[in-house]
């Protein structure tokens, strides 16, 4: 089990460093929520936050989401477990975030729980990643021996589903939908303005909570993110009906790696598989 | 009355709208189903105008472009070629048919292709019958 009192520890040591020597403007971290349950993303602009700052097992937030919020070049220290480590890599592939303004404060985290369900989120949902892929300074002890589960095996049962069930299955699940934009907001890499759900020329879909429209909606977002999910999951924990939209993210990034052989977020020198080609792909990806 | 399908194609301007031009030119027969639509690029096609088409009624989606490496641009279609491998990807597992969206590569010479292409296809997709999973009620939505 990851030790995250520890890790709590030298987020404060390291967070007070920092600040105080005035290499970065911010800390994005987590902070008290109003309960032990419920921490809340947080940003430490001044020593005194520093005291705020908590860990424990269920701060599950992307905190890569925030990065953005600041104006370029902003000095920023980020707090990052394996997940969030990547969608920071895939944005520094997209140029959204430059690498030099970015103090990465790697957290090894095993045993991360679910606020809503208190399960344990495993490898199977941060990418069979349990350190992070990048990082300038090390919280805890890496992790090693940890089983590891491979992210796609989930896709298993649902691979195997006949057509017409998977559709009545997905369909179900976009009907529940309630078009609250969490999963939008949650993303790391949602970060459009305007989203094409809010255009109204053209309009692509309905903004009702209706069935045609969420489909269109969710459908259009797994494109979007196709070959840039780095499988957080936090799409789906924000999500307050509870659609697996994780499966969808792991699908279509399961495709992606093998069509294209390259898994998002895992080196900074890769191009987003979408925004790239080589002459070789063969056309054998369209049948 | 027997099932006549709706077809939208989307053809590239240089070389799929040309060849459907010269399959017309040509005197060659093919089925009166595909809706040709031009767009200057088959990496202009963006993967929601496959989805809204589906949303809008067509039974079927087919999308023409320049063979690899003979883009007018260059590389468009090398894009667009990745682009839309996933687009059938979700659209296969959202559970849509698979053989509802195809995509060829047809020069502007081949106006045999195009008409071969649009024959096949659309027996395939009177096979498939009509594609009601994606397809809005009228009711539901005001477009």
């Amino acid at each position: 089990m990851t030790d995250f009192r520890q890790i709590e520890n030298n987020l404060k040591k390291e967070a007070k460093r920092l600040l105080e020597a005035g290499e970065v403007a911010v800390v994005l971290a987590y902070g008290r929520g109003y309960d032990e349950k419920h921490p809340m993303p947080f940003a430490a602009k001044t020593i005194a936050d520093v005291e705020s700052l908590v860990f424990n097992e269920y701060c599950n937030f992307n905190m890569a989401s925030y990065l953005m919020r600041y104006p370029w070049g902003t000095k920023i220290a980020i707090a990052a477990k394996a997940a969030d480590s990547r969608a920071i890599i895939q944005l520094v592939q997209e140029e959204k975030v430059r690498r030099e303004d970015l103090v990465i404060l790697g957290i090894p985290a095993y045993g991360m729980k679910n606020q809503k369900t208190n399960e344990v989120v495993d490898s199977k949902t941060t990418g069979g990643l349990y350190n992070p892929v990048i990082y300038d300074i090390l919280l805890g002890e890496e992790i090693h021996g940890q089983k590891i589960v491979s992210p796609y095996e989930v896709l298993a049962e649902y691979e195997a589903m006949d057509k017409e069930e998977r559709w009545a299955f997905w369909k179900s699940q976009m009907d529940k939908c309630i078009r609250c934009y969490a999963c939008r907001k949650a993303c790391p890499m949602c970060y459009c303005d305007p989203c094409f759900i809010d255009q109204n020329k053209p309009r692509w879909a309905d903004k009702a909570p209706q069935s045609p429209g969420n489909m269109m909606y969710h459908l259009t977002r797994f494109h979007h993110l196709a070959g840039r999910c780095i499988d957080c999951g936090e799409c789906s924990r924000a999500c307050p009906v509870d659609i697996p939209l994780y499966l969808f993210h792991k699908k279509v990034a399961k495709e992606c790696e093998e069509m294209f052989g390259q898994a998002a977020g895992m080196k900074l020198e890769d191009k987003p598989v979408l925004v790239d080609f080589r002459v070789e792909d063969s056309d054998k990806i369209l049948e | 009355m027997s099932f006549e399908p709706k077809i939208l194609g989307i053809a590239c301007n240089w070389c799929t709208y040309t060849g459907a031009d010269l399959a017309g030119t040509t005197r060659l027969h093919y089925p009166p189903n595909v809706r040709v639509v031009r767009v200057m690029c088959s990496s202009r096609i963006n993967p929601s105008f496959i989805f809204r088409a589906f949303q809008l009624g067509a039974d079927g989606v087919l999308v023409g472009g320049c063979h690899p490496g003979d883009c007018h641009y260059n590389t468009g279609n090398l894009y667009a070629r990745r682009r839309l491998a996933v687009t059938k990807k979700i659209l296969e597992f959202a559970g849509l048919e698979p053989g509802r969206f195809r995509v060829e590569w047809i020069s502007a010479s081949e106006g045999n292709k195009f008409a071969e292409v649009v024959q096949e296809f659309t027996a395939q997709i009177k096979e498939l019958g009509p594609q009601q999973k994606l397809k809005i009620d009228e009711l539901q939505e005001k477009a």
